[in-house]
């Protein structure tokens, strides 16, 4: 019986981060004050509300964890300070895990020791396999990253991570798909699906929802994070022939360049903003780290150094310094791909918009044809008791 | 005593600019022949008391009047040993409420020095009653729990003397079976400390100590009570003072619920009373094979908040559950504890241990009616909770814990006010409105000897208790007062300060009693009503009417005042309809002369008069503060203040109308179950006999519009001049009063 309340899943989620849910006594504020929440999809408080009922089941078809971007005014408001945010992010963690088929997900984030065994095993495959595999005649008189490691074996190697790892994600991004979909899934027709594609785009890029918390600052930090990783991302992996490139450098003003310094930028100063607010927390959202938090924030710090490093190697023209760095940082990136975009933080990235794109979808299907009356119910009450509080 | 009269008018506080002084004094010198007439302008100063006092020394007044503030006001100064005293309201309700140097101010005034005087020339000193036995200062302590063990000790305490009366065979109470207690400051479980009050009481010499007893009988009044006491077959007799009545209560007949609840459907549905007996074993274990329980679930409301069985809150369950589920939690972290509420109530500082328990990881279900149901061997619990707007299901339950409440101890036994009306019904339909019987239970905890029933009255759940707001701890019986969970629902901390509260008023009412005082509201009052018996009809009507249970009755139906018992609220005086009943400065006759005493300008003068009686504790305020507001009301109204509506007596009204003034109106508190009437049923009384009053009006073809009714509390003030010109319009259109002239 799925409304069985399973006492269980508070202590099970405490493994993913949840402290303080057990202090909230429902009075609706957060979801009052939430940005976000709408009277159809309501939050955080009856996300609350299902960890504390322990309604395993609800909070796995519920889109909503999806739709907090955490800006923490919830938690602000908070009067039994039962930090609603940190909830939400749980929840997430909870979900990616219960998303992921492997099982993978969910050792990586209950278990600290599993997480760092996990990095240091790939990054320690990384590196053996690039002693192994390289043309075993380095350039010592120039720096020259492609007389080791020619940028086409890398883009070899990419494209099959790429694969497993799109597999994996999208596999996962499937069964995401069913849970939030449920019934409607295969009822809704296709060409719904495409018309609201370009919401999934536009979100993705503008992270537009988001803007609407009152804390700017948020928005901007995630959004510069969120644009250097895709943007470095490109370049390692679709332009890797391009930008893996030995001397002469390319000019100031050239596009490969800029896209490079730009990505940089923008991860080291998202990168140390959160870093710092974590230190300090004095945000409600950085009140909180999970250790998956903190390995996010490390690994890709420490990629993005490495990766400055290189640079600055390269164009001192120090070979052995250069090879040495461009192993150390293919073993903290690598890694961090692997683990991180199908299983952990990263995984989000995908999870978010396709959640809201869903959601789009079936609002507009929705709209096209009367609801039955069995599934509103729920909604409206909740959308009533909220709207009254 | 021979009277000389003397009259004090303030020309302070506006009165002096606002009235002719000079022809007021003219009313007491010239009409009354007051040989003392005296002004000055700050007469509650020190010189103006001086001035009273030296003339009481040097002249012999003994009769003084004093025209200035409100009766309410200034007391303490205008206080003086061995004279009579009258009080004339000129400022609050004379010059504060009308315009300046007008006629119809001057008037008012004038009328009011008339009343005043007419008051003082009836008046009689009064003796402080004083009983023919001697007079015990004694407390006698009603129940052993931890109520009345608190009080006994509070007592003893202050020096007096107790005899505690318990039931069972221990002391203790209904504490002697709770393992753990929640108590201030509500932060965490404490150790029952039951044993060392028991010690203390123990221990205590003043205090007499009676187990496996029982009140037999007690009869008498404060001061010259006198309790039996059985105690193994045989009895004592004890004189008693006051009385603290703590019987205490009893779970509620968890056989009577809704089968919804599963009780007696498995023997692992337990009441909460009987989890406490299974904790205070030492080990949580399912009733049925004995194992440790993993899973509760803990319904609240079982029955309470219910209009078929308890529709009152108890108060304690909810603070229970949350204590049983820590400890099942504290016997193992792991074991589930759901607390199923319909709304979580922890009084006072109580929220901190819900959060306790929240901290614990209760498991918190929001639902009206839930419903426990055996699927099988499984126990378990469905419910739809509010919060989460879906139905959920507790299942594994290893146990059920129903929150059965409170009943008080005086809400069991045969119900004597059912008993009543059925023989009221049977004697037929009464002519006139009969005031309805109090809740009495036979509940055999005072087995009073008192002509209106054996019990302390109840309110409608059968809590006794006379005020619930005003006035904690009175009963409708003079100097017995209940405490702890008799008196209402409530947990240990509540109940150990009811017991110092009861106790208090236990020992007022000996202090008071003793000098021959009245006790609450009318503190301090040293006249009481006296019945010149050789004209009584032995009609009952007083013995009937006393709010108080103060007059018994002997087989003839002769009256019998037991005067320590009355709080002199004079609705035996009103019911009387012989006007035998009286008191020294409050009787039929003198309130008759004081209306006769108004002027009544005829017709052509276009200046009717309405008569206001006004309770003195609610409606007499409020007029007084309309004053203090310095609002305006009609200028035809005269005040007359009464000690309660109850002591209406109809004459007054034949008297008002034949004098010639256009209407009556009567003012005095709310009545009812949640009545607000400092005699309780004085307000009640007065409406019943109103109902009367048409056959007065016929007699004197007098329309009965002129008679008008009200209630107020003092928070009305503000409604009252709209009221009285609403009255004052009315009998405009019903026209002058014929009898004007005559
Ligand atoms: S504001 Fe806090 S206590 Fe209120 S519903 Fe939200 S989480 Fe619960
Ligand atoms: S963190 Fe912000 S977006 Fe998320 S639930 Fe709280 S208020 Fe809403
Ligand atoms: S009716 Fe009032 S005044 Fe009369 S005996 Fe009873 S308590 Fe006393
Ligand atoms: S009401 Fe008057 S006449 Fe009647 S019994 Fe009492 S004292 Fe006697």
């Amino acid at each position: 019986m799925s409304n069985r309340v399973d006492p269980n899943l508070v202590s099970d989620l405490e493994a993913f981060g949840l402290k303080d849910a057990h202090k909230c006594y429902n009075c609706g504020n957060c979801t009052a004050i939430c940005p976000l929440a709408t009277p159809e999809n309501p939050f955080p408080r009856k996300m609350v509300r299902y960890i504390q009922l322990g309604q395993k089941e609800k909070i796995l078809r519920s889109p909503e964890p999806w739709l907090c971007y955490y800006c923490g005014d919830c938690s602000t408001h908070c009067p039994r300070g039962a930090d609603p945010g940190e909830t939400m992010m749980v929840t997430r963690r909870y979900l990616t895990s219960l998303y992921d088929w492997t099982g993978f997900s969910r050792k990586f984030y209950t278990s600290e020791r599993f997480e760092i065994m996990a990095i240091s095993v790939v990054a320690l495959l990384v590196g053996m396999a690039l002693l192994i595999f390289n043309t075993g005649n380095p350039n010592w008189e120039e720096a020259a990253i492609n007389s080791l490691w020619p940028a086409e074996k890398i883009e070899i190697a990419d494209l099959v991570m790429a694969s497993v790892l799109s597999f994996l994600l999208l596999s996962n991004v499937f069964r995401c798909f069913r849970f939030i979909m449920g019934d409607l899934s295969f009822k809704i027709p296709l060409r719904l699906y495409a018309s609201e594609f370009k919401e999934l785009i536009l979100h993705t890029i503008t992270q537009k929802r988001f803007s609407k918390c009152s804390d700017g600052m948020q928005w901007f930090v995630h959004l510069m994070i969120m644009t250097g990783y895709a943007s470095i991302f490109l370049l390692v992996v679709v332009f890797i022939r391009w930008f893996q490139r030995d001397l002469p450098e390319y000019p100031l003003s050239h596009p490969i360049r800029l896209l490079g310094y730009y990505a940089t930028f923008a991860i080291m100063y998202g990168t140390t903003y959160a870093i710092i607010g974590r230190i300090k927390k004095k945000k409600p959202v950085y009140k909180n780290s999970h250790s998956t938090d903190w390995m996010f924030l490390i690994l890709l710090q420490l990629t993005t150094l490495t990766g400055i490093f290189i640079h600055f190697a390269r164009l001192l023209n120090w070979p052995a310094t250069t090879y040495f760095l461009y192993v150390v940082h293919l073993m903290i990136a690598v890694p961090m791909l692997v683990l991180e975009v199908p299983f952990a933080k990263w995984a989000h990235l995908a999870y978010r918009p396709v959640v809201i794109y869903l959601l789009r979808v079936r609002e507009k299907f929705e709209q096209e044809k009367p609801p039955p009356a069995v599934d509103t119910a729920g909604v409206e009450r909740e959308g009533t008791s909220q709207g009254s509080t | 005593m021979d009277k000389k009269l003397a009259v004090y008018i303030c020309t302070g506080c506006g009165i002096g600019d606002a009235l002719d002084i000079d022809q007021l004094s003219g009313v007491a010198t010239d009409d009354f022949k007051v040989p003392i007439c005296k002004t000055h302008e700050n007469l509650c100063s020190k010189e103006g008391a001086e001035l009273i006092k030296g003339d009481i020394a040097n002249e012999g007044a003994n009769g003084i009047v004093i025209a200035a503030c409100s009766p309410r006001v200034m007391y303490d100064v205008f206080s003086f040993d061995n004279v009579l005293m009258e009080r004339v309201n000129l400022r609050e309700q004379v010059v504060w409420v009308q315009p300046a140097g007008e006629e119809d101010t001057q008037m008012m005034a004038e009328d009011y020095m008339r009343m005043g005087l007419t008051k003082m020339k009836a008046m009689a000193p009064s003796v402080p009653f004083q009983p023919e036995q001697e007079m015990s200062r004694d407390i006698l302590v009603v129940g052993g729990g931890v109520t009345g063990l608190t009080a006994s000790l509070e007592a003893a305490k202050a020096g007096y003397n107790v005899v505690l009366v318990e039931k069972q065979d221990q002391l203790g109470g209904f504490q002697k079976n709770v393992a753990m207690r929640v108590s201030y400051p509500y932060k965490d479980l404490q150790k029952n400390d039951l044993d060392q009050l028991i010690e203390a009481v123990r221990k205590e010499e003043k205090i007499k100590v009676y187990t496996g007893a029982k009140v037999e009988s007690l009869e008498g009044g404060p001061c010259v009570f006198k309790a039996t006491i059985k105690e193994n077959g045989s009895s004592a007799d004890h004189n008693i003072g006051a009385v603290v009545q703590a019987a205490g209560w009893q779970p509620y007949d968890p056989g009577k619920l809704d089968p919804k609840l599963g009780y007696g459907a498995s023997p692992n549905v337990v009441t909460n009373v009987q989890f406490e007996e299974i904790a205070k074993s030492g080990k949580i274990t399912k009733p049925s094979d004995g194992g440790f329980v993993k899973s509760v679930a803990f319904l609240q409301c079982a029955g309470q908040r219910d209009r078929k069985h308890l529709p009152y809150c108890s108060s304690v369950c909810c603070f229970t559950a949350l204590k049983q589920a820590i400890e099942v939690k504290r016997q193992d972290p792991k074991a589930n504890a759901y607390v199923v509420y319909k709304e979580m109530r922890t009084p006072g500082q109580g929220e901190d241990f819900y959060r306790k328990a929240q901290e614990a990881g209760v498991i918190f279900i929001r639902s009206q009616d839930p419903e426990v149901a055996l699927r099988g061997e499984e126990l378990t619990v469905q419910a739809y909770d509010e919060l989460l707007g879906d139905t959920v299901v507790l299942g594994s339950l290893d146990m059920v814990v129903l929150a059965t409440g409170m009943v008080p101890t005086t809400a069991l036994g045969e119900d004597l006010k059912a008993k009543l009306e059925q023989e009221q019904k049977k004697e037929g339909e009464p002519e006139v409105e009969l005031l309805r019987p109090d809740y009495m239970y036979a509940s055999d905890v005072l087995n009073l000897k008192y002509r209106q029933g054996p019990e302390l009255p109840a309110l409608t759940y059968g809590f006794p208790d006379s005020h619930f707001i005003c006035f904690p701890y009175e009963s409708r019986r003079t100097g017995i007062y209940p405490a702890g969970p008799v008196r209402r629902p409530m947990g240990v901390a509540s109940s150990s300060e009811d017991a110092a509260g009861a106790v208090m008023k236990a020992i007022q009412c000996i202090e008071l009693t003793s000098k021959g005082q009245a006790v609450h509201p009318r503190v301090g009052d040293e006249t009481y009503p006296e019945f010149f018996m050789q004209r009584c009809t032995q009609c009952k009507r007083c013995t009937e009417e006393c709010p108080f249970g103060a007059i018994n009755e002997d087989e003839k139906g002769n009256p019998l005042p037991q005067t320590t018992r009355c709080r002199r609220c004079g609705v035996c005086m009103g019911a009387c309809p012989e006007r035998i009943i009286s008191f020294k400065n409050y009787s039929v006759g003198m309130v008759g002369d004081m209306i006769k005493s108004i002027n009544v300008p005829d017709e052509y003068d276009e200046k009717p008069r309405i008569l206001l009686l006004a309770c003195e504790n609610d409606a007499y305020p409020a007029l007084d503060m309309i004053g203090l507001r310095r609002m305006n009301y009609n200028a035809w109204v005269r005040v007359l203040s009464v000690r309660c509506l109850g002591s209406l007596n109809l004459i007054w009204i034949a008297d008002t109308l034949s004098k010639g003034i256009d209407g009556v109106m009567l003012l005095g508190c709310k009545h009812g179950d949640n009545y607000q009437c400092h005699f309780i049923k004085g307000s009640e009384l007065a409406d019943i006999r109103l109902s009367k009053v048409k056959e007065t009006l016929d007699r004197l073809v007098l329309e009965s519009d002129r008679v008008r009714f009200d209630t107020v509390s003092i928070t009305d003030y503000d409604k009252l001049p709209a009221l009285l010109d609403a009255f004052a319009a009315r009998l405009e259109e019903v026209g002058p009063n014929p009898y004007k002239g005559f």
